[in-house]
């Protein structure tokens, strides 16, 4: 008797279930077409990753202020959502569903953090909600799902930009010395990819993170007489102790260098010397640009303290501007947004141009620079 | 020809590092006959006091190497006195001196990383003057050329003192049995602080060197003891030119098997000397 009715309330609850499930996602409710819409954000707003989370959020809340000041013929208005993705697996996920399920939001901003949006990728598309990363770069979101897109540059496309550097400087051989971590592997990885499809050849020398004497490596690769080498490591100390091993041992080749040591503007003033005409690629955005410079004013103005990560802020607040644009172009569904998203090409924003491709990663991005006197300068080639 | 040339002169770089290492080792562990664990973070200690009295106070260069060497000679010491010679008193086994010393190795290493972070350094000179020593096409830094000239002198130096002083053959008497040494009047407690003193000031010395070659952080100290202890069980435990040599020994075949095999084999290749020696030559190159 007693499990009768467990099977009953079981049953019950599996057809209701499946009813809700049924009509949660677009297809069972009629497309909202007048603002404000809701969107939702995904942002680690405690822990560690609150560093970062309370920036995005400001910078969001600014670009919802101002694009709810224009007036209705130029734009929609929006109302922000925003949920704790803690910078992890279950915090990302389970902001996803709340999203998607409570607030019945079509579109997401974030996570800010790879670790929070790769498990809110499939409860996004499963919901049929587009998920826009303004700032996860991990390599393995690249081409993940037609629901994700990011208008940051994935990890990867360092090494795509490098290699086409290299290939018009007319290098054919690229040395690389390569430290045993996913990020320094990665970016080794996806320039192999590319030099080697421009007819370049590229040879590897790996050493685990305690290894601190590179002489014999530098040595042999001094042999072999490359036309350029590539310093991969996971840290700018790493990089550091190979450039002064080289000095020492007299070598003085054309470097490719990292973002984390083209990054690192006191480490490039310091062995300036050696690095002098080193080429490496980092996503800056350029602060000449009015966008960004206005929206670094303002955030100054309303919370008394310079934007910081300028560069994830300007995705950020692109984000907000580019999804409502898209909510303008193809109405409130995240199935059409998903659409849209791969149709975003020079869209001009605080952050540059923005093209996302095929894949959903941002195309463009990575600029080569060059050290010029202890600078990291744009490179003209 | 230039590449055979250059392999020898970073193997004799390396070498002259591990020959620090091992000299102090072997001194430590033939006297008092247990392996102390915190000697690798000592040699440290040596390596992280240069940095901060050089480039973080600006001092002399010269007065903080010394300064660096007699620090570690009195940490060493200070350990001995304060840690193992109460354990040896109350006649603690040698599992229990190493693992004490295991402790010893962990309180300095966190102590480093809360002063000095946990990241590398590297102790900074200007690198354009320094002058290069070019040999038969192959380069030599003056910095390189001295850490080698300081081991081999540190070696002779040590193998007169315990070959030609009274302070030498008490060691030796302590050496080959301690309880005899104390019959015949040597103060045995006395003699293995100053041996400690001394080991641990050679360590801090071969610190130094390796702070100034490739630099330092606090976890750096097990990795150049392991790589000292090999020196001295190839060369042969107890003998002072008998380490050494195993040191050049193990140098060599690491930079070689860098040029045939890649940089990440390099510990491999060092454990695999180990352990060959280990089946093959339990004694060493040179036993004592």
């Amino acid at each position: 008797m007693n499990n009768t009715i467990v099977w009953v309330v079981v049953a019950l609850l599996a057809i209701g279930g499946l009813w809700w499930l049924a009509t949660s996602g677009s297809g069972g409710t009629p497309v909202q077409t007048e603002g404000p819409f809701k969107i939702g954000v995904i942002a680690p707003l405690t822990g560690d990753g609150a560093i970062y989370g309370e920036p995005m959020r400001n910078v969001l809340v600014i670009a919802a202020e101002e694009l709810n000041a224009m007036d209705a013929a130029t734009t929609d208005d929006i109302e922000l959502v925003i949920e704790d993705g803690k910078c992890d697996g279950t915090g990302g996920a389970s902001a996803a569903q709340k999203l998607v399920n409570v607030d019945k939001v079509q579109a997401i901003l974030g996570g800010f953090c790879s670790g929070e949006t790769i498990p809110s990728v499939p409860i996004a598309a499963a919901g049929k909600v587009v998920l826009f990363s303004p700032s996860a770069s991990s390599p393995a979101l690249t081409g993940i799902s037609p629901y994700f897109f990011r208008n940051y540059p994935s990890d990867s496309k360092q090494g795509e930009v490098l290699a086409d550097v290299a290939n018009k400087k007319g290098y054919k051989t690229i040395a690389f010395l390569t430290e045993q971590t996913d990020y320094a592997t990665g970016l080794y990885n996806s320039f192999k990819t590319s030099f080697e499809a421009l007819g370049g050849t590229v040879t590897n020398e790996e050493f685990p993170t305690a290894n601190t004497d590179f002489r014999s490596t530098i040595t042999k690769v001094k042999a072999a007489a490359p036309d350029a080498v590539f310093i991969s490591t996971q840290t700018p100390q790493a990089a550091e102790r190979i450039l002064k091993q080289m000095s020492e041992l007299g070598y003085k080749p054309q470097l490719f260098v990292s973002d984390v040591t083209m990054g690192e503007p006191e480490l490039l003033m310091k062995n300036k010397a050696l690095l002098e005409g080193a080429i490496g690629a980092e996503f800056v955005p350029d602060t000449a640009n009015a966008k960004l410079s206005a929206l670094m004013a303002k955030y100054k103005a309303k919370y008394g303290k310079d934007m910081p990560y300028i560069g994830y802020m300007s995705t950020t607040y692109d984000a907000a501007y580019a999804i409502v644009d898209g909510i303008k172009a193809v109405g409130y569904s995240g199935e059409a947004l998903a659409a849209w998203s791969r149709t975003i090409a020079n869209w001009e924003g605080a952050s540059g141009a923005t093209t996302i491709g095929a894949n959903g990663d941002r195309v463009s991005g990575h600029k080569a620079e060059i050290v010029k006197d202890g600078k990291a300068t744009l490179l003209t080639l | 020809m230039e590449v055979i040339i250059q392999i020898a002169l970073n193997a004799l770089v390396a070498g002259s590092i591990y020959a620090l290492i091992t000299l102090g080792f072997n001194l430590l562990y033939s006297t008092t006959r247990f392996f102390d664990l915190s000697y690798g973070a000592i040699a440290a200690v040596g390596g992280y006091i240069v940095y901060c009295l050089y480039n973080l106070l600006g001092l002399n260069l010269y007065a903080a190497i010394v300064l660096g060497i007699l620090g570690a000679g009195a940490l060493g010491f200070s350990c001995e006195k304060l840690i193992y010679r109460q354990l040896r008193a109350r006649k603690a086994s040698s599992a229990v001196l190493l693992i004490a010393s295991l402790g010893v190795l962990l309180v300095i290493q966190s102590a480093l990383a809360i002063l000095f972070t946990s990241q590398f350094h590297i102790i900074t000179r200007d690198l354009s003057a320094e002058r290069v020593f070019t040999i038969f096409g192959g380069t030599i830094t003056e910095v390189q050329a001295i850490i080698f000239l300081s081991a081999i002198t540190i070696m002779l130096a040590l193998g007169a003192l315990l070959k030609f002083t009274r302070f030498g053959k008490a060691v030796q008497a302590i050496a080959d049995d301690e309880e005899v040494a104390n019959v015949v009047g040597i103060n045995s407690e006395k003699m293995i602080g100053i041996v400690y003193f001394i080991g641990a000031a050679i360590a801090g010395a071969a610190g130094i060197a390796t702070a100034f070659d490739t630099g330092i952080m606090p976890t750096l100290g097990l990795a150049i003891l392991l790589k000292g202890v090999i020196a001295a069980i190839v060369g042969g435990i107890g003998n002072v030119v008998g380490g050494v040599l195993g040191a050049f020994v193990l140098a060599a075949i690491e930079n070689t098997g860098a040029w045939f095999f890649s940089a990440e084999w390099r510990d491999v290749i060092a454990f695999l000397v180990l352990i060959a020696f280990l089946l093959l030559r339990p004694r060493g190159i040179l036993p004592k």
